[in-house]
């Protein structure tokens, strides 16, 4: 069983939910997102998502746009990341480390060098935002092979059929993506996402957990009630830190007083669960 | 379509031969495909009818749309007028400043426009947020792509209904001069006026082709969108294809002089096409471009569309290298008239 179902597997036995926070990997340095990353572990975040910053991010709204847009600025270079992960492990960090990126900066770096590059460097999983299943299996037995559990998207308007091709590859969790569209918090969740964890719950043992749009522990609370496992968080996330950006200790202290709001609201008290399905 | 094609868009263009501009180079025979004629003034109208109809078709009541020049805004516009369809087209920030008449035509047409101001701020970041919005709203509203770029199957979509132009160019050359022309000369941004042209003599393996992208301020000084000479292999915008981009992946930003060129990266048939030798990618820089755009208007009367005069640039040089018996026919893309003010400026005459 690796690290990401292990970690899902400890938080569920307990009754609660899985916080997952997503950090722009290089906003606006690569040494801040070491301090944040070990400021979100701390704050009880079960997995943390690294995100490698693209020019062209297609799949994400303004404030990851901005983020990584900073990231580049400041001279992001993917090799960065692997520096980061191997700091965040050194200081102490167990939690698993999910990769998320666009592909194209994986297919310049090389593949296999790249997933080689991010097991040694202590990844448990790789999300591949723009790389339908129809493409994806060289990588995937490339990650496999390294160790890395290959993490999948589902959005609302999947089909069911797709979805079994989808979740046939699929290892560590399931990444719902709450409403059609990019990334970015929204007042209220989507309809769409209650149908979709539901559909992709009944249809899977991994365990589901729901993102885009999740800002507020009342999101995560309704997310969890619609029995998604956990919830991903990200532009909210970054929101609390980057208008304090200039003054680091304030901007790390928001982070972590931010995500410990959203870990609290994981804990158990939510009454339909997924682990309580089973 | 084909009767859309033929009341509204005035197909068939002419194939026209230039007598003066073939006397001027002292070289082949040059034929101009003129696209410039069909409605809305380039080839963009070929592929916009024909997608506003699947739109229809499938039910869309909403069409979006990205343009650089702002060619192909300007044809979903008319498309969208003609057809009853509500339509947004997207358009970077730099390509409204250099291409105002065509936010103005847009708007003219019931059009609105989104002003795009993320990145370069041209047609790559249009494209960026004409995805963004067609993956929030794909149930009510269609993505109408402007050239053979994108997820699949948008570059087989836009390749089939801009073949056309060779259809119609390859006939008529038969008739005019009872065999096939030696060469092919098209503009290449994202390429779909040039595999439009192309895709009916790729089986002629006598006719040579010839692809001609940006070469901005030349290849040497980064500044040009020549993603086939130029580029790397490389993803982006759905697809697998050729595109300028750093050792890292991440895209660089892309110069031309012609706004409807300047994007990192090429449909992936071109990129196929290069790499089998079938057609022969080259490039013209911003100022060669803008001598042919002065050649043409002045030899023939046609003021090209600055994309264009980058083939017409091309076609001059291999004048040279072609024995005078022989024949060319040239994409004449697009009409010049909405570049007229950019040249004016640029020239100082204005």
């Amino acid at each position: 069983m690796s690290r990401i179902e292990k970690a899902f597997r400890a938080v569920l036995s307990k009754g609660d939910g899985a916080f997952i926070a997503y950090v722009c990997t290089g906003d606006p340095d690569p040494h801040f997102t070491i301090e944040q990353a070990v400021r979100l572990s701390d704050a009880g975040a079960d997995i943390l998502e690294l995100g490698i910053p693209f020019s062209d991010p297609v799949a994400d709204g303004p404030v990851i746009q901005g983020a990584m847009n900073r990231a580049l600025s400041g001279g992001f270079a993917t090799e960065h990341i692997f520096h980061v992960l191997r700091s965040v492990r050194r200081r102490g960090v167990s939690k698993p480390i999910v990769i998320m990126t666009y592909y194209n900066p994986i297919l310049q770096y090389g593949p296999d060098r790249f997933c080689k590059a991010a097991a040694d460097s202590g990844a448990d999983g790789l999300l591949v935002v723009d790389l339908p299943p129809e493409e994806s299996a060289e990588l995937d037995g490339l990650a496999i092979s390294h160790g890395l559990d290959v993490i999948r998207l589902v959005a609302p308007s999947t089909s069911s059929k797709r979805l079994e091709h989808i979740l046939s590859g699929a290892s560590g969790f399931v990444y719902a993506v709450s409403v059609a569209g990019t990334t970015g918090a929204r007042s209220e969740l989507p309809s769409s996402a209650e149908e979709l964890v539901k559909r992709v719950v009944s249809m899977t043992k991994l365990p589901v957990a729901l993102g885009f749009g999740i800002s507020t522990p009342e999101h995560v609370r309704a997310a969890l009630s619609m029995g998604a496992a956990g919830v991903v968080e990200g532009s909210g996330l970054i929101a609390a830190y980057s208008s304090a950006l200039p003054q680091r200790p304030d901007a790390l202290d928001s982070i972590e007083r931010h995500a410990r709001e959203m870990k609290r609201a994981t804990l158990r008290g939510t009454v339909t669960r997924q682990s309580a399905q089973r | 379509m084909n009767g859309l094609l033929r009341t509204y868009a005035g197909r068939p263009t002419p194939l026209y031969f230039c007598r003066r501009l073939t006397e001027r180079l002292g070289g082949p025979r040059i034929y101009l495909k003129r696209e410039d004629l069909a409605h809305t003034g380039s080839h963009k109208i070929n592929n916009a009818l024909g997608q506003a109809l699947m739109a229809k078709r499938l039910g869309k009541r909403r069409v979006i749309a990205e343009t650089g020049a702002g060619q192909h805004g300007v044809a979903t516009a008319t498309a969208c007028a003609l057809l009853g369809l509500e339509c947004e087209v997207y358009m970077g920030e730099v390509d409204v400043q250099r291409q105002r008449l065509n936010c103005f035509r847009m708007n003219l047409l019931g059009a609105k426009v989104n002003v795009v101001k993320t990145g370069s701020r041209t047609l790559k970041d249009a494209i960026n947020e004409a995805m963004r919005e067609y993956a929030a709203s794909s149930d009510n509203t269609h993505y109408l792509i402007g050239s053979v770029v994108g997820p699949h199957p948008y570059p087989t979509i836009v390749r089939d209904l801009q073949s056309v132009i060779g259809r119609e160019a390859r006939e008529q050359f038969l008739a005019a001069e009872g065999r096939l022309p030696n060469a092919l000369v098209a503009c290449v941004g994202g390429g779909s006026n040039a595999i439009g042209l192309f895709h009916a003599f790729v089986d002629d393996s006598d006719v040579a082709m010839y692809g001609v992208e940006a070469g901005g301020e030349g290849i040497e000084t980064g500044m040009h969108s020549a993603s086939v000479c130029a580029g790397t292999k490389g993803v982006l915008h759905g697809f697998k294809s050729l595109v300028l981009q750093s050792s890292d992946g991440q895209i660089n930003e892309t110069h031309s002089v012609a706004a409807g060129l300047d994007y990192p990266a090429v449909g992936p048939e071109h990129a196929f096409l290069g790499s089998s030798g079938r057609v022969k990618y080259v490039y013209a820089k911003d100022s060669e471009a803008l001598s042919a755009f002065h050649m043409l208007s002045e030899t023939e009367g046609i003021i090209p569309a600055l994309e264009s005069a980058h083939a017409v640039a091309f076609a001059a040089k291999l004048s040279k290298e072609m024995p005078s018996n022989g024949a060319m026919i040239v994409n004449l893309s697009g009409r010049g008239d909405k570049d007229v003010n950019q040249v004016a400026e640029m020239e100082g005459n204005l």
